[in-house]
């Protein structure tokens, strides 16, 4: 049975203005969450309404199943996607995930969706040209369910329990796949300790970002030079509740086939990046990882452009949670 | 013929202000004789701030003690031990985080 309180409209257009009245969109018009929607949502995760994905303590807010599936209808989800959404709320919700202060900061940081499996292909997400971008519904309408959760659940509304300066138009959504079928690199999320069968999702909160051009390196060797330089002017910040930071780096066509041409995996890379990140120089900042699996890497994005794109962490760890269905 | 209404459901947890919602407490007239809480989250410099305020009270005023609680982290509450603290030996507290 259903908790949520029922509202009825004469028309659509009724319902619209009257959740935008109310603050419950990001702003763009919604999808009505009616009842039957919203169990169908939960029908396709196999969820309970009342089933709890996390909860915000220093907020005092539990999240469950059929607030996800609301706003999930909302952002204009196909049932299909919501296992999806599902594991990208917990995701988020996991203590080291540090939700509180990634939503609430100044900085405005934003929430990364990575998507890794055979789901990918199974709803649509996009992981070539334009994946950061809008034309994929998949991608859109999942990163915006997880904002509209994080908006109407986690009460992280501008001027109330977020405070961001600016805020980000990431924060609309941001959602994208992780090209698996481009090289034998090993997925994210196989990385992350998940089986390559499995799909799942990395939720990686970003305080800033930094796309880095480089169409003059033709060796690997070059090419992590150039993203160093990069990476320690910037840094990655662990405070004493995290210990130690995770940093999201996409990796573009135009880079990862100078590393495939001349045989390096991911391992390699993260092996050099940590190794010659560890003693900052003057001007530089600490780049606070544990090891090299701190730098998560992951090949995405179309031909033409030399850019590799660096996703550096606001106070959380990037959390992976297997896609259940 | 009437049509049927929509009917469509709330998306949140709940009203963002409640009747009857906790409230701050009055703020007592002097400082002197009270037991000051300092409360840290942790976050940049914040451990440095609340001391520092700490001590700058201790020179404006007269109060009879000091507990500092430091969080384990931003988006966690302090530890129920820690809440026993300042629920029963504060009698004014401060709260502040640092970046």
């Amino acid at each position: 049975m259903l908790h949520a309180a029922r509202h009825a409209y004469d028309d659509y257009a009724a319902l619209a203005e009257d959740y935008d009245a109310r603050g419950w969109t990001d702003g763009l018009p919604i999808v009505p969450p009616t009842p039957e929607a919203v169990e169908a949502f939960l029908a396709a995760a196999n969820l309970a309404p009342d089933t709890i994905l996390g909860e915000v303590p220093t907020r005092e807010v539990v999240v469950t199943a059929e607030h996800a599936a609301i706003n999930a209808v909302m952002a204009g989800c196909r049932p299909a996607y919501f296992p999806t959404v599902v594991a990208a709320v917990r995701a988020h919700l996991h203590e080291k995930g540090n939700c509180h202060s990634t939503t609430g900061t100044l900085s405005g940081a934003s929430q990364i969706v990575v998507v890794n499996g055979a789901v990918r292909e199974e709803i649509g997400i996009e992981s070539g040209e334009g994946c950061f971008g809008p034309g994929f519904r998949a991608n859109a309408t999942i990163g915006r369910a997880l904002r509209l959760v994080i908006r109407n659940v986690c009460r992280a509304i501008p001027g109330y329990l977020d405070r961001a300066s600016f805020a980000s138009p990431f924060r609309y959504s941001f959602c994208f796949g992780e090209n698996e079928s481009a090289s034998d690199w090993t997925p994210l999320h196989v990385h992350r300790g998940l089986d390559v069968n499995e799909s799942a999702v990395t939720v990686h909160s970003a305080m800033s970002v930094s796309e880095v051009a480089d169409f003059e390196s033709r060796t690997p060797e070059a090419i992590c030079d150039v993203w160093l330089e990069e990476l320690l002017r910037k840094g990655v910040y662990a405070d004493r509740f995290l210990q130690h930071g995770t940093i999201l780096i996409v990796i573009g066509p135009e880079h990862q086939r100078f590393f495939l041409e001349a045989g390096w995996s991911k391992e390699q890379i993260r092996q050099r990046l940590f190794e010659k990140s560890r003693k900052p120089g003057p001007g530089q900042r600490p780049v606070s990882v544990a090891g090299p699996e701190g730098f998560m890497l992951v090949a995405a994005g179309g031909r033409g452009m030399a850019s590799t794109w660096f996703f550096f962490p606001h106070l959380a760890w990037a959390i992976t949670e297997k896609i259940r269905t | 013929m009437t049509s049927k209404p929509l009917i469509a459901l709330d998306p949140t947890s709940g009203p963002l202000q409640r009747k009857g919602d906790r409230e701050l407490a009055a703020r007592p007239p002097t400082l002197d004789g009270q037991v000051i809480g300092l409360v840290t989250n942790g976050l940049g410099r914040s451990e440095d701030f609340m001391l520092a305020l700490g001590d700058e009270i201790e020179r404006l005023a007269k109060p009879s003690g000091a507990v500092h609680i430091l969080k384990a982290g931003v988006s966690v509450p302090p530890e129920p031990t820690d809440w026993a603290r300042l629920t029963s030996e504060v009698s004014v507290a401060v709260t502040g985080f640092g970046g």
